[in-house]
């Protein structure tokens, strides 16, 4: 007995030897002066960033590996960071001079040699098939001179802009040292603001500044240390608990909250990423919906802005009845959004011949896109209401990508694409070859193609306001809405602008 | 004893080989990773480009072939996203899954126990129906739902606790204690019920009888027979125990295998995928063999022909 209580008593203690560790700890990461603290859903896989095009991930890579331009969000221009600038010799050659006097943080110079050796390895599709889509304008980048490289084209290509700031520099010796794109992406080494300092993976990812940085250093940001947290919710609860700097994804549920808290505000960034419904014309998946009225009652009878307040609480915004937003060169101003209008809905069914409705299998993600079943719901919903009965198929965002890209998405399916900001990216996903599109308009095709290689800006605007046009009045999608990023952020924070792909870069960027 | 012991191992042997082939074909019935790894515009030509370098142009039976010659000598072969040994990544891992397995074990094992020696000695009365109550509750509240609350009265509120992540013993408490909670309930009621079977027993009466003091008869006559049964628990729940990982890993952002996994399956990184299920399959049977020799080295009466 006396064993016993002599246990338990030294159990006790320790229990409460234990406890005194904790108190008056204060959470690890607490945010520190000059660190800069973000929290993002997920680790990078790799540091290099054309590995892929998720832009949480080149976000990070590019602190460290610099690209030649930037296209800020407030404009289609490609801003200068290695280079100094481009020209077109002709309407297939670009001129690019590179800036003089950076080195790599190993000592490596940047030079007309790094560049084309980077460009080498952006055009080779087994090293980096995820920029397949703009590497296949370039065929080859030359050197002139130390500080100028030579860029041939196959084609004539409006959006070279996206092309020439999607291209990092790697030193290329380091990069031979390192065997390619696995080893640099695990140990990065560019020309950016910043060094790997430590990262463990799926844990924490510290970066140091550089301290030879060749361009104006971000103010007070000697450090940056990311965190994934892959619960959305978390994510904002560890923002509002003094964590972190910035939370990116923040869930809508916790966006009033977090703006409701001193010292924080949230970010509403209008997305690239566009929601529609598709509706399949394709010939071999035979439905009613290859009568246009019916595509049109489809429209009159989702009422968008219910949605959007309901659905959203007034983060979404409305799609103007076409694709393209407004800031984009070819937005027809002359389109507006379908109303919402059951009554004309059903006449027009009535009208194709269908006054008592149909069945229609409408297929949609669970868990891809905020709120991804509750708009599909919705939608659903007022279909019926005007006799539109939807089998509602609810499909693992794998599974769901699997059948969008095999074209097995249909005849209905709720879709949200996220091109790059240039109009022709963004309609040519719906030209009637294209892997993943669900219409057949060779009209549209025509001005698809047309548009694709038209450098004149006045031209591509008349000719994809006219492509705008034919997609509204053919009714080819279920218009729906734009969707927004929320970031939390920290008032300390100065100058954070992420783009509507959810890119962002330091530069101009400050802690107080 | 042995001989027992050896016929178990070899009879895990057939399991775990049926696992391997089943999750092969899953992962791939589930999709194409070339949809999930370019971009969705990317194109035919880089999905080619793709497929081939990683072998998924290859017949399936043909796939299926070279990974199970590999995987018999522990390949596992190289993660679609890393570039790495699906292995490796695994071993990475498993420290963080380990420290939080056996922190939960020893919360469980810590509270639910006593609570199950308490409400059993004192059966019917307030505690005991405060136990079971809150026992039952434990069960029911599902862990993902636990978690998000503790952070928000710990973390967010509070600010004692931080909200996940690894480090120090302070991020461990979050965590386990969450994923402890459906553990500590299972405990407590398990020792509870054998605790008044074996409070039944004439050896009981026959302490009592002695003049042994009341504590000493609880402690060391009852409780120690009812903690056998509850030791087989224990020893099954650990496999359980790696399910519940998952769930918790990712709230609580904690860098285990659970989080590996999730990702891996989410993004149809095979390799990854059928290393983990294999290795989550492993501790399972495992778990549950020792279980069965628990019992039967610490109970006389329990013996294997």
């Amino acid at each position: 007995m006396t064993i016993i209580r002599r246990t338990f008593l030294s159990g006790l203690m320790s229990v409460s030897l234990l406890a005194s560790q904790f108190v008056g700890v204060v959470p690890a990461s607490a945010t520190e002066e000059g660190v800069l603290s973000i929290a993002q859903g997920f680790d990078p896989v790799s540091l290099w960033p054309n590995y892929s095009t998720t832009q949480e991930q080149i976000n990070v890579g590019s602190l460290i590996v610099e690209p030649l331009f930037w296209v800020p969000p407030d404009s289609d221009e490609a801003q200068p960071i290695l280079a100094e600038g481009y020209e077109l010799v002709d309407d297939k050659t670009v001129r690019i001079s590179l800036r003089k006097n950076i080195q790599f943080t190993n000592g490596e110079p940047f030079n007309a040699d790094a560049v084309v050796h980077s460009f080498d390895i952006f055009t080779d599709i087994k090293t980096t098939p995820a920029y397949g889509r703009y590497s296949v304008v370039i065929d080859r980048a030359e050197k002139v001179d130390d500080h100028t490289v030579m860029l041939y084209l196959n084609q004539r290509y409006p959006a070279l802009n996206l092309v020439l700031s999607q291209v990092f520099i790697v030193p290329p010796a380091y990069w031979q040292e390192v065997g390619g794109p696995d080893g640099f992406g695990s140990k990065p080494i560019g020309t950016g603001p910043f060094k790997l300092a430590d990262w463990v993976r799926d844990s924490e990812l510290v970066m140091e500044a550089n301290p030879d940085y060749w361009g104006q250093a971000p103010e007070g940001i000697e450090r940056v240390v990311l965190r994934p947290i892959p619960d959305d919710m978390v994510r904002a609860s560890a923002l509002m608990a003094g964590e972190f700097d910035i939370a990116t994804n923040v869930p809508i549920a916790a966006s009033a909250q977090i703006g409701g808290q001193s010292g924080l505000e949230v970010l509403s960034i209008p997305s690239y990423r566009i929601f529609t419904v598709s509706l399949s014309n394709l010939p071999g998946q035979e439905s009613p919906l290859h009568d246009v009225r019916v595509r049109q009652a489809i429209n009159y009878a989702v009422d968008k802005e219910g949605i959007i307040k309901g659905l959203f609480q007034g983060q979404a915004r409305s799609l103007n009845g076409q694709l393209l937003r407004k800031e984009q060169v070819g937005f027809n101003p002359d389109i507006s959004d379908y109303p919402y209008d059951p009554e004309k809905a059903k006449a027009l069914l009535a009208e194709a011949g269908y006054p008592d409705g149909f069945d229609i299998t409408f297929k949609f993600p669970t868990g891809r896109y905020a709120q991804d079943r509750e708009v599909a719901e919705a939608v659903a919903g007022m279909l019926g209401a005007v006799g539109v009965r939807t089998q509602m198929v609810s499909l693992e965002p794998g599974e769901f990508l699997r059948q969008l890209s095999g074209r097995e998405l249909q005849p209905m399916g709720y879709v949200g694409l996220a091109p790059a900001d240039d109009p022709d990216l963004q309609l040519s996903q719906y030209r009637s070859d294209w892997r993943y599109s669900y219409v057949n308009n060779p009209e549209l095709d025509t001005l698809i193609d047309a548009g694709g290689s038209e450098l004149d800006r006045a031209k591509r605007q008349e000719i994809y306001s006219k492509a705008m046009r034919i997609m509204h009045d053919q009714a080819h999608v279920l218009f729906l809405y734009q969707g927004v990023d929320l970031y939390g952020v920290s008032e300390r924070v100065d100058g954070f602008a992420p783009r509507g792909d959810q890119r962002w870069v330091i530069y101009g960027m400050s802690l107080n | 004893m042995v001989d027992y012991v050896l016929r178990r191992l070899l009879y895990t042997i057939p399991s775990l080989l049926g696992i391997v082939v089943v999750c092969f074909f899953l992962t791939r019935l589930s999709g194409d990773p070339t949809d999930l790894f370019l971009p969705i515009d990317a194109s035919e030509e880089a999905r080619d480009a793709f497929r081939v370098q990683y072998g998924l142009d290859k017949p399936l039976m043909e796939q299926f072939v070279a990974f199970f010659y590999k995987a018999l000598q522990g390949d596992f072969g190289n993660s679609l996203r890393f570039g790495e040994p699906a292995i490796s990544l695994l071993a990475e891992r498993l420290g963080a899954t380990i420290q939080l397995a056996l922190a939960t074990l020893f919360i469980a094992v810590g509270v639910g126990i006593p609570a199950g020696i308490v409400s059993a000695y004192y059966r019917n009365s307030l505690l005991d129906v405060a136990v079971r109550s809150l026992a039952a509750f434990g069960q029911a509240v599902p862990t993902f739902y636990w978690g998000v609350l503790c952070i928000l009265i710990f973390s967010v509120w509070l600010k004692w606790l931080p909200t996940g992540g690894s480090g120090g013993l302070v991020h461990l408490i979050l965590p386990a204690t969450t994923l402890a909670s459906t553990l500590v309930a299972l405990l407590a009621r398990v020792m509870r019920s054998t605790m008044l079977d074996v409070m039944r027993q004439d050896f009981v009466r026959t302490a009592r009888a002695k003049g042994l003091g009341e504590f000493t008869v609880v402690m060391r006559h009852v409780a120690r027979n009812a903690f056998i049964p509850v030791l087989t628990v224990i020893a099954l729940q650990f496999g359980v125990l790696m399910g519940g990982v998952i769930v918790t890993e990712t709230v609580f952002s904690w860098p285990g295998v659970g989080r590996l996994v999730i990702q891996a399956i989410y993004a149809r990184d095979y390799p990854v995928v059928q290393a983990v299920v294999f290795f989550f399959a492993l501790i399972f049977v495992l778990s549950n063999l020792l279980a069965d020799i628990l019992s039967a080295v610490l109970d006389p009466r329990v013996r294997y022909k």
